[in-house]
């Protein structure tokens, strides 16, 4: 079966520095995909190049096996690709009502755009948020605006850069359950950092170190594996260091 | 709930601007009329920037270039024509084409927004030198010299239609000038309103944002710019109709004026820069006759006292004001 997303030994160099090495990825449909790795790894590069924010140096971009390299953000989008960035991407100006209506950008007409904006936040239980200003909100309501955003438009794909970034144990918890709730009905790749996550996860886990795929597996023989406690706890040999 | 707004608002334009037609003419010396109708082309001038800066977030330093290139290309068609109604579409066609080129470089070409700004300013510059180049009789467009620094004083005003030995009377050309901008106020409404605006607001607010969701921002960005384009290139052939078109079309001074009377009216709204626009043009009338003052001098004070006292603008400001003495809500 084809993937549905996938990568051909994608590189992607900043001048000397090579920030993802030759990385070949392939997330199947349904599946809910953990990328992980510590500070440098190359995690958000990987996740710029996947969603058209930056042109990778080499290798290829695969979307159903067809060749999606270079295309640009808001093409990557059409595809039917969901994108949540690190810190949340909103419409500060706007009411939360308006920015979920946009995220619903093939529905032409107004009163069913409306209804399905209503619906998606109903969903995540901040319908009572429909007519507030978005800048007025807080981190955590912030967080949902722009997931209810992402998941409007009901994604074959959703990209999530470090969702838990900021949240304390318990909040982090607690996205994992959303986020496996999620994947009930889309495919998700999840970018991470932190190890408590894709263990409420455990699910099929990636790990990146100094830009390479360092061990593909699921949750349990990823936290088991010596070379991933090593890396993560620091304890390695001198080619964890940072590349200058 | 600005279901209802819209028609009230629409209405309340149109009642000013007939108004405006039926009664100005009427108590305005002729001079004075002239003059007012130049302040209508000045409020387009702001208007058209509004709807580039205020809402599409696009800072042109140069919104002159279009002024000037709507006024040049009107007297020129015009000559040319003979009948002065066909210069019309040139006049408002140049200038959109112009910035639909311009519009594809900077925005496809992902420039950034200082560069945008820089851009714009050095092409109005590079225009206002040029036209000042012109003076030889080698520089001429069929019939119609360019006339270098003296610009074109032979530009022929608006003739009724089908009847060109027929010039408009300046009241007429008045009420031409007041329609124009109630019609440029009524599609910037529309404009506002529709899908196309609203996703223009949300890439002013979050251009990143907008194009995760999956719209091509290029294609927006360019879509206001020209409308702005043709905007000010209307206000630039209004210009035309009460004074001749000359290089000051281009200038500093207009580029940064259009900045000032939208900054001062009121970002993202489109009713404050028209006020703005009109009110420092009457206030820069009136310093001019102030004996032993130097204009610019009050201009200066009364504009840097407005920023400090009113930073977001006369128009929200008073929104803000009335809304405290009985909740209305903002107005645009
Ligand atoms: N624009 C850039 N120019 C130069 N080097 C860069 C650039 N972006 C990233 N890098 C380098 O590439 C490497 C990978 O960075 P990246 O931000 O992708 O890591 P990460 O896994 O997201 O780390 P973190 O967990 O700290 O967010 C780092 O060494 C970083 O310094
Ligand atoms: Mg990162």
């Amino acid at each position: 079966m084809t993937a549905l997303l996938a990568t051909e030994h994608l590189t992607m160099r900043f001048g000397g520095v090579v920030a993802v090495d030759d990385v070949s990825l392939a997330v199947a449909d349904g599946e809910l995909r953990c990328l992980i790795g510590p500070n440098g790894a190359g995690k958000s590069t990987l996740f710029k190049c996947l969603t058209g924010q930056i042109k990778p140096s080499a290798g290829r971009i695969l979307w159903r096996g067809q060749d999606i390299t270079g295309l640009n953000s808001f093409e990557i989008a059409r595809l039917g690709v969901g994108i949540k960035t690190q810190v949340p991407s909103l419409f500060d100006g706007l009411t939360v009502l308006e920015s979920v209506r946009l995220a619903l950008r093939r529905q032409a007409r107004e009163r069913v755009a409306r209804v399905q904006a209503l619906a998606t936040l109903e969903r995540l239980g901040i319908v009572e948020l429909a007519q507030h200003l978005v800048v007025l909100l807080a981190h955590g309501q912030r967080q949902l605006v722009e997931l209810a955003m992402v998941v409007a438009p009901e994604p074959d794909l959703i990209i999530l850069d470090e969702p838990t970034a900021g949240m304390s144990a318990e909040e982090t918890t607690r996205a994992a359950r959303v986020i496996r709730a999620l994947n009930a009905a889309h495919t998700i790749i999840v970018v991470e950092h932190d190890m408590q996550f894709i263990r409420a996860i455990a699910k099929t886990v990636t790990v990146l170190h100094q830009g390479r795929v360092l061990i593909e597996d699921d949750v349990a023989s990823v936290l088991a594996d010596r070379r991933v406690q090593d890396v993560y706890l620091g304890k390695t040999d001198v080619s964890w260091q940072v590349v200058a | 709930m600005n279901g209802i707004r819209l028609p009230i608002e629409l209405t309340a334009a149109s009642v000013v601007t007939i108004a405006a037609i039926l009664i100005l003419p009427h108590v305005l010396e002729l001079f004075a009329l002239i003059n007012a109708t130049v302040y209508v082309s000045m409020a387009v001038l702001a208007l058209s920037l509004a709807l580039v800066w205020g809402f599409g977030g696009i800072l042109c330093f140069g919104q002159a270039t279009f002024f000037g290139l709507g006024g040049y290309a009107y007297a020129v068609a015009a000559i040319n024509f003979g009948d002065t109604v066909y210069a019309v579409p040139v006049a408002i066609a140049v200038p959109a084409l112009v910035a639909a080129a311009l519009g594809y470089v900077m925005f496809y070409g992902r420039i950034s927004d200082v560069y945008i700004g820089a851009i714009t300013l050095t092409l109005t510059l590079i225009l206002f030198n040029f036209v000042n180049s012109t003076s030889g009789d080698q520089w001429r467009i069929g019939a119609a010299p360019l006339g270098g620094f003296n610009g074109i004083p032979s530009t022929p005003p608006l003739n009724m239609p089908g009847d060109p030995g027929n010039p408009l009377p300046p009241e007429w050309i008045f009420a031409v000038a007041m329609l124009s901008l109630l019609i440029c106020y009524i599609i910037a409404k529309l404009i506002l309103r529709a899908r196309f605006g609203r996703v223009i607001v949300a890439i002013r607010e979050n251009e990143r944002r907008a194009e995760l969701l999956g719209y091509d921002v290029r294609a927006y960005k360019l879509g206001i710019f020209v409308i702005g384009g043709a905007m000010a290139g209307l206000s630039g052939l209004l210009f035309a109709n009460c004074v001749f078109v000359s290089p000051t079309m281009f200038s500093l001074f207009y580029s940064g004026q259009i900045i000032v009377w939208v900054m001062v009216g009121g970002l993202s709204t489109l009713v404050g820069p028209v006020i703005g626009a009109i009110l420092l043009n009457l206030l820069t009338t009136w310093a001019g006759t102030l004996p032993e003052i130097n204009p610019s001098l009050i201009l200066g004070a009364i504009l840097a006292l407005a920023v400090l006292v009113m930073p977001r603008g006369i128009l929200p400001s008073l929104a803000t004001v009335l809304g405290r003495f009985r909740g209305a809500r903002g107005m645009t």
